[in-house]
């Protein structure tokens, strides 16, 4: 028997969290125009911000000596799951902690990286990120504190408390979904604004926006500082809802799944991003459950699934090069008075 | 009349390539001034250097502010922008895949909606609303109103030409470069375009310095006229007696 509820959570509690991740990706991309092709690494700087913080905190404030007992030895993932279900008021406070530190880090790393980014040609803003994002994997491999190549396992997450895991499960889902519902709102706001519109005045032309009195370097500093924020908190839920980091979580192929969604949705219309993460999510799941059952053995289904996210896109790009959502013209009090303008000028 | 943009002495080279030599200009204010020349003469990098984005090798250029004459080579273009100077370009520099009303309203410097804050906080709608309304009424004027939403990218070439110079009318600034704003235009549109260069002197006190290679309507409209030739300032006056002087019949025809 299917437990379709149990698939509808955890597709939703993914599609939540990839959804941050493309509204943020769009907003950097579409909208702006900042070839972001290091969303992995805001990503993945939130994700870690999050699990170092809580599995530290919990243990050094439960008597523990974390140069004996490292959350990353053996001990210490035991003691962490041990330690999870007791505190709930612990458990939530490191939860806020970890998403407001989260934002801060990925979003400060950004609006640093926005320095050199703006100094090499636009062409190569895209594989500074990216190369930047593989640094950041290589490191984490190789760094010791944060559990190097095992990563940390074990993390507490802010509902461990609850002894209903369907009840958890849902629980964390209302988080995932009101953290989207407010990074749709921060980014719609932004996107349908004056600023909004100079954004994409940039994209469009940084010389002409250059003339028009436009601060370029500061307008990008600021796409980034939003976008990588929101990233972090999505990393940081990605924390939580696995319970385990691991720097092979964070390689390139992740930062280009959520191309594929903003491509598939279309570049500049935020609902776009939700719709191609949506569908590229479900996709995902539904190759997942049905490539095992196809019989395919002489190669991994997950070729197959990379594959079809390949073809699906080739072809989309050849029927619909905008996207199935195109950018729509930013919704200010200008369109209203424009309306009467056109219609007082029909009447009169 | 007291002089709002001066040129002294400036120079630029690009490797051997000397682009300006010495040049000495001025542009009074409420002036409508022209700049011609044949082509590589170096008005294009001119006004690179009065908008600020080339500096000068030698020399200096100095604009009226407020207070007195400020200089401002090596400003920055957006700086140079914030004092009150705008341009357009040879090659319509319009963004492609905004529409008509959306590239007038992005031109005004320092909106408040521009700011992230103010931009999640509301209350930058009475000023976009206003400047909604100026845009539309400078649509209006010009018979582009109809194609408000249009995005540039499916506008003809003659509109392209007019918006970008129309949406120069959106900003406080005092002095307008305008980089060959009749080509590509039929005769029709450039007489209105430099009608409406005349009507806003007059209405606004604005000044006007112009590059256009159709000197035919050209001459109709300026006061005054420069005339470059190999980086240098070939002639200058009025254009009656610049157009006919030997030297510049010269320049243009004899290619010597």
């Amino acid at each position: 028997m299917i437990d379709v509820v149990g698939f509808l959570v955890s597709w939703l509690t993914l599609l939540g969290i990839y959804s941050i991740l493309a509204l943020t990706l769009n907003f950097e991309s579409g909208v702006s125009g900042v070839t972001n092709f290091g969303k992995v690494l805001f990503y993945g700087v939130g994700a870690y911000t999050a699990a170092a913080l809580t599995v530290y905190l919990v243990l050094i404030l439960n008597g523990f000596d974390v140069t004996k007992t490292p959350p990353y030895s053996v001990e210490g993932i035991v003691a962490l799951g041990q330690l999870a279900g007791q505190n709930p008021a612990l458990n939530l406070a490191l939860f806020a902690l970890s998403l407001v530190l989260a934002f801060l880090a990925a979003g400060l790393l950004g609006y640093l990286l926005s320095y050199p980014i703006l100094r090499v040609g636009p062409a190569f803003v895209g594989f500074t990120l990216l190369s930047s994002g593989e640094l950041m994997r290589i490191f984490l491999q190789h760094f010791e504190p944060v559990g190097a190549s095992k990563g940390l396992m074990s993390i507490p997450g802010p509902f461990a408390w609850v002894p209903e895991p369907r009840a958890r499960e849902l629980a964390f889902l209302g988080v995932v979904l009101a953290l989207l519902a407010l990074t749709y709102v921060v980014l719609d706001r932004l996107v349908n604004s004056p600023l909004g519109r100079t954004l994409r005045a940039v994209r469009e032309d940084e010389v002409a926006a250059l003339c028009l009195g436009k601060h370029v370097p500061r307008l990008k500093a600021t796409v980034l500082f939003i976008g990588s924020g929101f990233t972090g908190v999505a990393g940081a839920l990605l924390a939580y809802y696995l319970t385990a980091v691991n720097p092979g979580m964070f390689v390139p192929a992740v930062t280009f799944n959520v191309w594929a969604m903003i491509i598939l949705g279309g570049m500049g219309n935020l609902r776009g991003s939700l719709v191609g993460a949506a569908l590229l999510t479900l996709f995902d799941r539904l190759l997942t459950f049905l490539t095992p059952q196809l019989g395919i053995t002489v190669i991994s289904p997950d070729y197959v699934r990379w594959f079809s996210v390949g073809l699906l896109i080739v072809a989309l790009l050849l029927l619909r090069p905008q996207g199935l959502l195109p950018e729509e013209p930013v919704r200010t009090p200008a369109l209203e008075e424009l309306e009467v303008a056109l219609r007082g000028g029909g009447s009169g | 009349m007291a002089s709002i943009l001066e040129v002294n002495s400036v120079s630029k080279r690009f490797g051997g390539v000397v682009a300006l030599e010495e040049v000495t200009l001025s542009v009074p204010e409420r002036g409508i001034v022209g700049l011609i020349g044949p082509n590589g003469s170096g008005k294009t990098t001119l006004f690179n250097v009065v908008t600020g984005f080339h500096v000068p090798d030698k020399g200096e250029v100095w604009f009226r502010n407020q207070g007195g004459m400020e200089r401002i080579d090596g400003l920055n273009p957006n700086e140079v922008f914030a004092k009150g100077i705008v341009r357009t370009f040879q090659v319509p520099r319009l963004f492609k895949n905004l529409t008509v009303l959306e590239n007038l309203l992005v031109t005004p410097w320092n909106q408040l909606g521009e700011r992230p804050l103010a931009a999640l906080r509301r209350g930058w709608e009475r000023e976009e609303r206003e400047l909604a309304r100026r845009a539309i009424e400078l649509l209006r004027r010009f018979d582009l109103l109809p194609y408000a939403n249009t995005r540039v990218s499916e506008l003809s070439a003659a509109h392209i030409k007019l918006v970008e110079t129309v949406r120069g009318l959106m900003t406080p600034a005092r002095l307008y470069l305008l980089d060959e704003p009749a080509a590509g235009v039929e005769a029709g549109v450039a007489h209105r375009l430099f009608s409406l260069v005349r009507e806003l002197r007059e209405r606004e006190g604005l000044t006007f310095f112009i590059v256009e290679h159709r000197i035919e309507i050209l001459t109709r409209y300026v006061d005054y006229l420069y005339v470059l030739h190999n980086g240098k300032l070939l002639a200058e006056g009025k254009p009656e007696e610049v157009i006919s002087d030997p030297r510049v019949v010269e320049a243009y025809i004899g290619g010597g």
